[in-house]
């Protein structure tokens, strides 16, 4: 399908390029995000880093959490927001609801990688030990988390256009997701009948699993499966992709 | 030649399900320049979302020979945050274009829509009036075999006018159109071939004197 080829390359680059903006201030602006949510909780807790994990340093842990929990976030607020935003691009017929989906996720692939090499490159000069000992195997971590979040947020997207009162209700979710996905903190220091019901949380599961493959030495909370997010992944998109053929996702023309 | 052949479309609204067209069949013939017209509400903007292919009949099939274009002078379909320059890019590249095409088709826009400096501006920077030159432009800019077009044609001052409706002409050489308005005497200087579309019915008419007389009959304005 060479059609859509070009449409995907040309909605690839417009998500890029008004995402980055045409001066230097918005790439700027995306870098300081990350960094914010990094530096805010490394000056209140670095002080316990030693207590609680001997021999990861706390910043290192800290960016192998957000990496994954930011990549997810991203993917998924966007794609629900993209049904209503993609509405103008939808008056060209070559454009599908599905490309832009897909341009979107790959999009935000292509910021959080760029913006992680460049948060990690300097922590690395600062003297902290990022480089990931199992580079392959976080690859495909975060692909997972990458396509969990796709297929998530079509299932929103879907549910949203049916009922367009849930809107602001997934997007408040993702705050308290923020504090269950043991981003802060490591839960395997939590009581383990909270870290059993924390476990539902299958972005706690990746987020343990990129630790896992990222930091020598790191050890993961006790219910950590790999098997888990998979099977939500696979699950989430066959039934987005499902409800998108069934054509739930047309909102209601005005 | 476009075939509508069994369309049914409907749309979930809070008061349930609205049937806009019901196992609609309707044939519009080649080379004619084709009117639609009828009071509010009998479908139009709901046929030319079909024709268009941005929305999908609930069943049935609609067969398109040729290529149609978007609704002429679309602007929903621009990146505010983005350039003139961009969102024109943004066509070209999805339509397939690269390096020397684009940039001809980026400087057939530019030199239409006459906006001078702005076109190197965010869209969200420009006038109505300026966003409409370029969407216009950029619709001009691609050879079509129809063009659809939903009501507002005039857009902009006189001179913008003239000039649009002086391209617009030419297109129409070899191209056709599908024009949607309440505007009879538009639709009787561009169409040779009437649609007039009422309670979900679709009835033709070659002479168009007749089918505006329907329309009025019907309860349209003049």
């Amino acid at each position: 399908m060479q059609i859509q080829r070009d449409v995907l390359y040309a909605l690839l680059l417009r998500e890029l390029s008004s995402r980055f903006g045409k001066s230097r201030g918005g790439f700027i602006w995306v870098l300081v995000e990350p960094i914010a949510h990094l530096l805010v909780p490394i000056l209140i807790f670095g002080f316990l880093r030693n207590r609680l994990m001997p021999g990861v340093e706390y910043p290192v842990f800290l960016v192998y959490g957000f990496l994954p929990f930011l990549l997810f976030k991203a993917i998924c607020l966007q794609i629900v927001d993209g049904v209503n935003s993609a509405q103008g691009l939808l008056s060209y017929r070559q454009v599908l609801l599905m490309d832009v989906f897909v341009a979107k996720a790959m999009a935000h692939c292509v910021i959080q990688a760029v913006v992680f090499v460049i948060v990690l490159t300097g922590l690395g000069m600062l003297g902290f030990d990022v480089l990931p000992g199992r580079p392959v195997e976080l690859a495909g971590i975060l692909a997972l988390t990458a396509v969990l979040a796709f297929g998530l947020g079509v299932v929103f997207a879907a549910v949203t256009s049916l009922m367009p009162d849930t809107r602001p209700v997934i997007k408040v979710m993702f705050m308290p997701l923020y504090f269950i996905s043991g981003i802060l903190f490591p839960v395997s220091r939590f009581p383990d009948e909270w870290v059993r019901w924390l476990s539902v949380n299958p972005v706690l599961h990746l987020v343990e699993l990129t630790r896992t493959m990222a930091v020598d030495g790191y050890q993961p909370m006790k219910y950590m499966s790999l098997t888990y997010p998979l099977a939500l992944a696979l699950g989430a998109t066959l039934i987005g992709l499902m409800l998108y053929r069934l054509r739930y996702l047309t909102r209601v023309t005005q | 030649m476009i075939r509508l052949d069994n369309v049914t479309k409907s749309y979930m609204t809070l008061g349930g399900r609205k049937v806009v067209f019901r196992n609609l069949s309707l044939d519009l013939p080649e080379g004619r320049n084709i009117g639609l017209i009828g009071r509010n509400g009998a479908g139009k903007s709901t046929l030319m979302r079909l024709l268009s292919a941005v929305d999908l009949p609930d069943s049935g099939k609609i067969s398109t020979e040729g290529r149609v274009s978007w609704p002429v002078g679309l602007r929903g379909g621009m990146q505010k945050n983005l350039t003139g320059r961009d969102n024109v890019k943004f066509v070209c590249r999805m339509l397939g274009l690269r390096r020397q095409q684009m940039q001809e088709k980026i400087r057939y826009v530019e030199e239409f829509a006459e906006i001078g400096d702005y076109f190197d501006q965010p869209v969200s920077t420009y006038s109505s009036g300026m966003q409409a030159r370029v969407a216009f432009g950029t619709s001009m800019a691609f050879d079509f075999d129809y063009y659809l077009i939903d009501e507002v044609m005039a857009v902009g001052d006189a001179t913008f006018k003239r000039k649009s409706r002086k391209v617009f002409d030419e297109r129409l050489q070899h191209s056709r159109v599908i024009l949607v308005s309440h505007n009879m005497k538009l639709i009787s200087r561009m169409c040779d071939f009437i649609v007039h579309l009422d309670h979900g019915q679709a009835m033709c008419y070659e002479n168009v004197r007749k089918g505006i007389a329907a329309y009025q009959k019907a309860g349209g304005e003049p």
